[in-house]
C-alpha cells in the first residue's frame, strides 16, 4: 500500500496508466450505449428516477423557448447553440466529456489523500485506501452515473461544478474552488449550503501548504511545524472565510448578471429557476421525499413545511462542520449524501455522485456495520421502484403509495449508508484518542 | 433518520466501551471508561448549540411567519350597514318627457304640472316615482321636482330622436300629446317596439292656465300609472322581500333568512303580490351569462335537421341584442332523433271529440326525459336555459296538453317546451328538414318564454319598456344580493376569528362597496343602465370575495388537527434535539456543582 509520503514512482506511473485505461473504457462503454441503444436516452430521460422535472432533458429542450423553464439561462443558451441535426451526437459527446472531467476531478481529490490525513488529523488507517485509479472507476462504472449520462439531465453540470470545486479546494486553489461553487449554485441553488465546509477545506489546505513550505525550509518535521503554525494562523480563519465568501458571492452575482443580459434585461428567470427549487410547485413524483408530502399537506401549512424541509436540509451544515472540523472533505461528502436524500428534486444522478465519492473513504469501510442491510435495501428499491411506478402510472393497478413506499425504502437505505459512514469516520477519529480500542466492539451506555 | 449526526455523535462520545471479554480469562468486572476530555465535552456542546441556533434563529421565525393568519381589515361596519339597508335607500325616479308640439308653452307647462300632481297623489310607494319633464321648443326644457337633466336641449326639436331607444336611455318614456279635433274622447296608443306613448285628445280638454284640475291630466296620470303599475309592484316586492331573495343563495345562513321573512306588503295588491311571487319563483337567478340551448327532439327518424341558425338570426337575435344590456347570451343547438319519453310518462291518449292526441297535465313535469335526453345541466359559468322543440310521431299528431289544448309550456327556472305539430299530408311527405318558416312560431314562443324566465313583466306590451323594467329590477335585486353577501361575509368574519382574510378578499370587498355606492347614486340619479352595470360588477366582486378559496380552507380547522399536522414530522426531529439539549444542560449543572464542591 502507498506509504505516507507519496507512492513510489513505479506505482505512480502504473496508477496513471490504469486511470487512463479506465477513462478509455468508460468512454467506449458510453459510446457503445449511445450508439447501440439510440432510444435509451429518450427512455431514460422520461424516467422520474433519472430526470426530475427541474433538470430533465425535456425541461432543457422542449421548453427552451419559454421563460417558465426551470433551467439556468446560460445552460439554455449553451444548448440552443447545438445544431439540431446533430443534436443527439453532440450531446452524447458532451455528456461523455462531462463524465470524464468529473472522474478526473475525483482522481485529483483522491491523489491529494485528504480523506486519510488532513491538517488536523491523520487516520490510523492511512494507507489502507484504494489506489487512486479505482476511484474514477467507481464513478464511471457506477450504473446510476451511466444511466444519468445516457438520460442527459442538466444535474450533471452541477455535479461536475461541485467536483471541480472540491478538486480545486484540495489542490490549494481556494479562490477557483469558490468560483466553481458559485457556478454550481448558479445552476442548482442547493450547493450554496456547501460554502461553509468548502471554506474550511480551502483554509485547511492553504495552511497545510504554508506549513509544508515552511517546514521544508527549516527541514523540520512536518507535523510539528503544522502544529506550531496552527496557533498563529488560526486568527485569520475569519478573514479567510469573509474573503472567500465574497468571491463566491461575486462569482454568483456575475453569472446572474450575464443571465440578466442574456434574457433581455429581465430578472424573471430568477423566479422561474430558483423559485421552482425553493417553493417546489411541481409535485411530479421523483425519488425524493418531498413530492408526496406536499401533495398530502394542507394548503395553509404548505409554506411552513417548505421552511421546515429547507431548514432540515440546511441545519446539518453547522453541526457537521463543528463535529468534523478535522475532516472538512468528509463534511462535503456527507452533505452530498444529505442532498441526494433530502433535497426537493433528487435524482439517481445525485445518489450516484455521492456513492462515487464514498470510496475515497475506503479505509473506514471496515468500520461500517450495516453495509449488507443498506445495500439490500437499495437493490430492493432499484428493482421494485420502476415496477411500482409502472403499476401506478401505466397499468393503473397501484396507486401513489406504492411508489412512495419504495422511495421511502430507497431513502432508508441511503440514510443507513450515510449514518454508517459517519459512524465509521467518527470511530476512526476516536481511535486516534484511544488507540488501544482498535478492532474492538463498542457499545453506547 | 433526522437524528443521524446527533445519535452518531452520541455513539462515540459518550459511548463507553465495553472491552471485549477476551475469552473469559479477564475478570467479569466491566472496565471503567476513561473520563471524557474537556475538548470533547466542549465539542458536543457546540454541536447541540449549532442545531438549536438553527431552530431558534431560523425555525421559530419561519414558523411564526408562515402560520400567522393573514387578516386584512374589512370595513365590517359598512358591510353590515349595506346588508341592513341602512347604507342606501334605493330610489327609482323614472323620467318621462312630455312633448306637446301643438300647445302653447305655458299651457303645456301647466298641464305637466297638473299631471305631476295627479301622479304624486296616486303614488303610494315613494321609492318608485315618475317625474315628468316637458320637452317643447328649443328653450323650454322644464324639469320638475328639481331633477336635473343633462340632456342637450338643442336636440329636443327632433321628434324622431325619442323613438330611437338608444338615444334617450335615461328617459323611461316619452309622452306625445297630439291634438286631433275629430276625436270625441282621449285615446292613448303605445306601440310594441317603442317607448313613445301617443295621447290623442280633442283640443278642448287642455286645461286653462288658471284651472286647478283637468280631465286630460288625470287621464295621462292614470295611463302612466297603469303602464308602470306592474314594475312598481315588482320593485316593491324585491325590496321588501330582499332577505328571501338572498336566502335563495346557498351561503346565506339559514337563521339569518329565517328571522327576516318578508314582511307582508301593505302596498302591493295581494293578487298582484301572489302573481309576482309565482313569477319570481319561475324566473331563473340572475347570471351575467346565460347559455341558451335549443334542442330538436323527435321520437321518429325525421325531421333530422332544422334551419335553426338562420331562424335564430332572424327571430331571436334582435331580442338577444336588446337583452344584452342585462346579460350576455350564448346559443347552442342540437338535434336528437329517436328520443323516447321516460317510462313513467303515459303515452299520448287520443281525444275523440277534438280529434287530437293529448298529454295528461300531470305528465308535463316528466315530459323532459332528463335521464336519456342529452341536456347538459350547465356549460361553464352561468346558467343554462333549455328550449325544446318536440316534433311528435306522425301517428300521434297533433299532440297537445289535455286541459287547455296548448302546445307549449314553461318549465320554471329551467326553460321551455314547444310541441310542433307538423301538418301531415296524409303521412306521405314528412320533410327531413324543418324550414325556417316552420320553426318561426315556436321560436317566437321561445322568445316569450325567455323573457318570462328572465323575469320581465307581462305589461306593458312594449319591448323597450319591458327591457327597462328588467334593467331596473335586475339592478335592484343585484344591489340587494351583493349587499346581503357583504353582510354574510361581515358576520362570518366576526364569528370565525381563526379564518384567514387574504388581501384579495379585502380588495374585493372594497370594490364591491365602491360599486354598490355607484349603483345607489346612479339609481337615485335615474341612470339605470349605469346602475345595472355597477351592480353587476358589485355582485361579481362580492361573490369572488365570499368564495375566496384560501379562506374557506381553514374554516373548519380545530386546534386538535394542528397537533396531527405538526407532530408526525416535527416529533422525530424535535425529540432528539430536546433530549440532547436537556442532557447537556443537566451535565453542565452537575459539572458546576462538582467543581464547587471540590473548590
Amino acid at each position: 500500500m502507498a506509504p505516507d509520503r507519496g507512492p513510489p514512482s513505479s506505482s505512480h506511473s502504473n496508477n496513471t496508466k490504469n486511470t487512463y485505461l479506465v477513462y478509455a473504457a468508460a468512454a467506449l462503454l458510453r459510446l457503445f450505449l449511445f450508439g447501440a441503444f439510440p432510444g435509451a436516452g429518450a427512455l431514460l430521460e422520461g424516467r422520474v428516477e433519472v430526470g426530475s422535472c427541474v433538470c430533465g432533458f425535456k425541461a432543457r429542450t422542449g421548453k427552451a423557448k419559454t421563460t417558465s423553464t426551470p433551467q439556468a439561462p446560460l445552460l439554455l443558451a449553451l444548448f440552443s447553440l447545438i445544431p439540431t441535426p446533430h443534436f443527439h451526437l453532440i450531446t452524447a459527446l458532451l455528456y461523455i466529456t462531462l463524465d470524464l472531467l468529473a472522474a478526473h476531478a475525483l482522481v485529483r481529490i483522491a491523489e491529494s489523500h485528504q480523506a486519510e490525513r488532513t491538517r488536523l488529523f491523520k487516520s490510523p488507517r492511512t494507507g489502507e485506501g484504494w489506489d487512486s485509479w479505482i476511484i474514477p472507476a467507481a464513478y464511471l462504472f457506477n450504473p446510476f452515473i451511466i444511466a444519468t449520462c445516457i438520460g442527459r439531465p442538466t444535474s450533471v453540470f452541477t455535479s461536475l461544478a461541485i467536483l471541480w470545486s472540491v478538486a480545486h479546494a484540495v489542490g490549494d486553489k481556494p479562490m477557483s474552488a469558490m468560483v466553481g461553487l458559485g457556478v454550481a449554485t448558479y445552476l442548482s441553488m442547493y450547493p450554496a449550503l456547501l460554502v461553509g465546509p468548502m471554506v474550511l477545506l480551502g483554509y485547511d489546505r492553504q495552511e497545510e501548504e504554508k506549513a509544508r513550505i515552511g517546514a521544508s525550509g527549516k527541514r523540520g518535521d512536518e507535523a510539528e511545524a503544522a502544529e506550531g503554525n496552527e496557533k498563529e494562523a488560526s486568527s485569520s480563519i475569519w478573514l479567510f472565510a469573509a474573503k472567500h465568501t465574497a468571491v463566491f458571492t461575486a462569482g454568483l452575482a456575475w453569472l446572474l448578471y450575464i443571465s440578466y443580459i442574456l434574457t433581455g434585461g429581465s430578472w424573471e428567470f430568477i423566479s422561474s429557476t430558483y423559485g421552482v427549487q425553493l417553493l417546489v410547485p411541481d409535485l411530479t413524483p421523483n425519488v425524493g421525499l418531498w413530492w408526496y408530502f406536499f401533495i398530502e399537506m394542507f394548503d395553509s401549512f404548505r409554506e411552513f413545511f417548505l421552511g421546515v424541509f429547507w431548514l432540515h436540509l440546511g441545519g446539518y451544515v453547522g453541526g457537521l462542520c463543528i463535529r468534523l472540523r478535522k475532516q472538512p472533505l468528509f463534511v462535503v461528502v456527507t452533505m452530498m449524501g444529505i442532498f441526494a436524500i433530502f433535497k426537493p428534486y433528487p435524482t439517481i444522478g445525485d445518489t450516484g455522485l455521492w456513492l462515487s465519492m464514498l470510496p475515497l473513504y475506503r479505509h473506514v469501510f471496515g468500520l461500517m456495520r450495516y453495509t449488507f442491510f443498506a445495500v439490500s435495501a437499495l437493490l430492493y428499491a432499484c428493482l421494485l421502484g420502476p415496477a411500482f411506478y409502472h403499476l401506478w402510472v401505466y397499468a393503473g393497478s397501484g396507486n401513489a403509495n406504492f411508489f412512495y413506499a419504495i422511495t421511502l425504502v430507497w431513502s432508508l437505505g441511503l440514510v443507513l449508508i450515510l449514518a454508517d459512514s459517519l459512524f465509521a469516520v467518527l470511530r476512526d477519529e476516536w481511535e486516534v484518542e484511544r488507540p488501544e480500542m482498535r478492532g474492538k466492539e463498542i457499545r453506547q451506555i | 433518520m433526522d437524528d443521524g449526526p446527533d445519535s452518531m455523535e452520541q455513539d462515540d462520545r459518550s459511548g463507553i466501551v465495553k472491552g471485549e471479554e477476551a475469552s473469559g480469562t479477564a475478570s467479569r468486572q466491566p472496565k471503567r471508561p476513561p473520563p471524557e476530555t474537556p475538548e470533547n465535552v466542549w465539542l458536543r456542546q457546540r454541536v447541540v448549540t449549532s442545531f438549536w441556533i438553527v431552530v431558534i434563529l431560523l425555525g421559530v421565525p419561519v414558523w411564526l411567519w408562515t402560520t400567522s393568519i393573514p387578516r386584512s381589515g374589512l370595513p365590517l361596519e359598512d358591510m353590515q350597514a349595506w346588508a341592513d339597508g341602512r347604507a342606501c335607500k334605493p330610489a327609482f325616479p323614472l323620467r318621462i318627457s312630455i312633448q306637446a308640439p301643438d300647445l302653447q308653452k305655458a299651457e303645456a307647462e301647466h298641464l305637466t304640472r297638473l299631471t305631476q300632481h295627479a301622479l304624486d297623489d296616486q303614488n303610494e310607494f315613494s321609492a318608485h316615482h315618475l317625474r315628468l319633464k316637458l320637452r317643447g321648443g328649443a328653450h323650454s326644457s322644464i324639469h320638475l321636482n328639481g331633477s336635473v337633466s343633462n340632456e342637450v336641449s338643442a336636440t329636443d326639436n327632433n321628434l324622431d330622436l325619442f323613438v330611437d331607444p338608444t338615444r334617450t336611455e335615461d328617459d323611461a318614456l316619452t309622452v306625445r300629446l297630439e291634438t286631433d279635433s275629430t276625436l270625441t274622447s282621449t285615446e292613448a296608443e303605445l306601440q310594441d317596439h317603442s317607448r313613445l306613448l301617443r295621447i290623442l285628445h280633442p283640443g278642448h280638454l287642455v286645461p286653462s292656465i288658471t284651472s286647478s284640475t283637468s280631465s286630460l291630466s288625470g287621464y295621462i296620470a292614470a295611463k302612466l300609472q297603469e303602464l308602470f303599475y306592474e314594475e312598481q309592484g315588482m320593485i316593491e316586492y324585491i325590496l321588501t322581500s330582499s332577505h328571501t331573495l338572498s336566502g335563495q343563495s346557498t351561503h346565506q345562513s339559514s337563521s339569518a333568512s329565517r328571522d327576516s321573512r318578508p314582511r307582508s306588503s301593505r302596498l302591493i295588491h295581494p293578487e298582484l303580490a301572489a302573481k309576482l311571487a309565482s313569477r319570481m319563483t319561475r324566473s331563473v337567478q340572475y347570471a351575467p351569462t346565460y347559455h341558451l340551448t335549443f334542442s330538436l327532439f323527435t321520437p321518429a327518424a325525421t325531421p333530422s335537421n332544422w334551419e335553426i341558425e338562420s331562424a335564430i338570426v332572424e327571430n331571436l337575435s334582435p331580442l338577444l341584442d336588446a337583452l344584452s344590456v342585462v346579460s350576455n347570451f350564448t346559443v347552442d343547438t342540437q338535434v336528437q332523433l329517436h328520443a323516447k319519453f321516460a317510462p313513467s310518462v303515459h303515452p299520448p291518449e287520443f281525444d275523440e271529440t277534438a280529434g287530437v292526441w293529448t298529454l295528461r297535465d300531470e305528465d308535463l313535469s316528466g315530459f323532459v326525459n332528463a335521464a336519456e335526453w342529452p341536456l347538459s345541466p350547465s356549460i361553464g359559468e352561468g346558467s343554462t336555459l333549455n328550449f325544446i322543440l318536440y316534433v311528435p310521431e306522425s301517428q300521434h299528431t297533433p299532440l297537445v296538453v289535455k286541459s287547455n289544448h296548448a302546445s307549449n309550456w314553461l318549465v320554471p327556472q329551467w326553460g321551455g317546451v314547444s310541441i310542433l305539430n307538423l301538418a301531415d299530408d296524409d303521412g306521405t311527405s314528412r320533410g327531413k328538414i324543418l324550414s325556417k318558416a316552420m320553426i318561426q312560431p315556436p321560436l317566437l314562443i321561445f322568445s316569450h318564454q325567455l323573457l318570462s324566465l328572465l323575469g320581465a313583466p307581462q305589461t306593458p306590451q312594449s319591448l323597450p319598456l319591458q327591457l327597462q323594467t328588467l334593467t331596473r329590477t335586475r339592478a335592484a335585486s343585484l344591489l340587494l344580493s351583493a349587499s346581503s353577501t357583504m353582510g354574510s361575509l361581515a358576520r362570518l368574519t366576526v364569528a370565525l376569528p381563526s379564518i384567514a382574510i387574504p388581501e384579495t378578499v379585502s380588495t374585493a370587498v372594497e370594490s364591491t362597496l365602491d360599486h354598490l355606492r355607484s349603483t345607489c347614486s346612479a339609481l337615485k340619479a335615474g341612470h339605470f343602465q349605469q346602475a345595472l352595470n355597477h351592480a353587476r360588477i358589485a355582485e361579481a366582486q362580492a361573490e369572488r370575495g365570499f368564495f375566496e378559496k384560501s379562506m374557506v380552507g381553514q374554516v373548519y380547522f380545530p386546534d386538535e388537527h394542528k397537533v396531527a399536522v405538526y407532530l408526525p414530522l416535527l416529533g422525530p426531529i424535535g425529540v432528539p434535539l430536546l433530549m440532547n439539549a436537556l442532557k447537556e444542560v443537566r451535565k453542565a449543572f452537575a459539572a458546576r456543582r462538582a467543581k464547587r464542591r471540590v473548590g
